[in-house]
């Protein structure tokens, strides 16, 4: 059985928990906050990660579903045992084009852990988009946690140059949220593999 | 209760493990024949392998 170390708490293979890029716009701001969130990840010592851009799959509009399935993106949605979604905040709701690659899979995600993290440009940073993921995520088979992440006024909180994070207390708000996955990946990664339904 | 027959893994022949069902109405719309007429869409179960990871999503048997 594919249990834990008890005397460490951690798993004996590695959570993979990739990080979605959720928009293509350009000028995004949330790709500064998608690489600080892949950098948080990877430092943890009981996690990888790999940053997944929705602007570089490939993925048709003139259908939907499964029917058109990014075999790159599907296998690492498969080998995933938690996800974290950076997603800006649209009038209030989601970028299309993240909604049309999530659902391009379905039993890659049944019972993984996931997290989002939203954007804005103005305060609150992107709770309504949070909660108008919520019921996306429970119909896809998705597990939330119940930290968010949240990046208000984006364009003033990293160097829009470099990337640079400016404001430090960041990295402590994320470390929360990325602790909560990080344990609920481990759970579900657990039940998926050793509890059945009799 | 009785336990149900394992799967087994078509990537690795190990044991799987069934976690999970769920209705599919997508797969329902495609294939019409798949679609359970009391849950309005295709009853689908899921069983991950502990060894190499994979889930397998295949009609529910019950």
């Amino acid at each position: 059985m594919d249990a834990m170390d008890s005397s460490a708490g951690l798993p004996e293979k590695p959570l993979f928990i990739p990080v979605i890029l959720g928009t293509p716009r350009k000028g995004r701001s949330s790709e500064h906050v998608a690489n600080f969130v892949a950098a948080q990840v990877a430092a943890r010592p009981e996690a990888g990660t790999e940053l997944i851009d929705v602007r570089a799959l490939s993925l048709p509009a003139s259908d939907e579903g499964e029917a058109i399935k990014d075999p790159a993106f599907s296998a690492t949605m498969m080998r995933a045992d938690a996800l974290i979604l950076v997603v800006p905040e649209y009038n209030h709701g989601y970028p299309g084009m993240l909604k049309h690659a999530l659902d391009s899979n379905l039993k890659e995600y049944i019972h993984k852990a996931v997290g989002i993290v939203g954007v804005s440009a103005g305060p609150w940073g992107g709770t309504r988009v949070i909660e108008n993921l919520l019921p996306v995520m429970r119909e896809l088979g998705l597990v939330t946690i119940f930290w968010d992440g949240n990046f208000p006024h984006a364009q003033k909180t990293f160097d829009k140059d470099t990337g640079a994070l400016l404001e430090p207390a960041h990295v402590r708000r994320l470390e929360k949220f990325v602790n909560e996955l990080v344990w609920m990946a481990k759970v579900l990664r657990y039940g998926r593999e050793n509890v059945a339904i009799e | 209760m009785a336990q149900r027959e394992k799967l087994k893994c078509p990537g690795c022949g190990g044991e799987m493990n069934f976690h999970a069902e769920k209705v599919d109405y997508s797969k329902a719309l495609a294939d019409p024949q798949s679609m359970d007429a009391e849950f309005g869409g295709a009853l689908e179960e899921f069983h991950t392998c502990p060894r190499c990871k994979l889930t397998v999503e295949r009609p529910a048997t019950d």
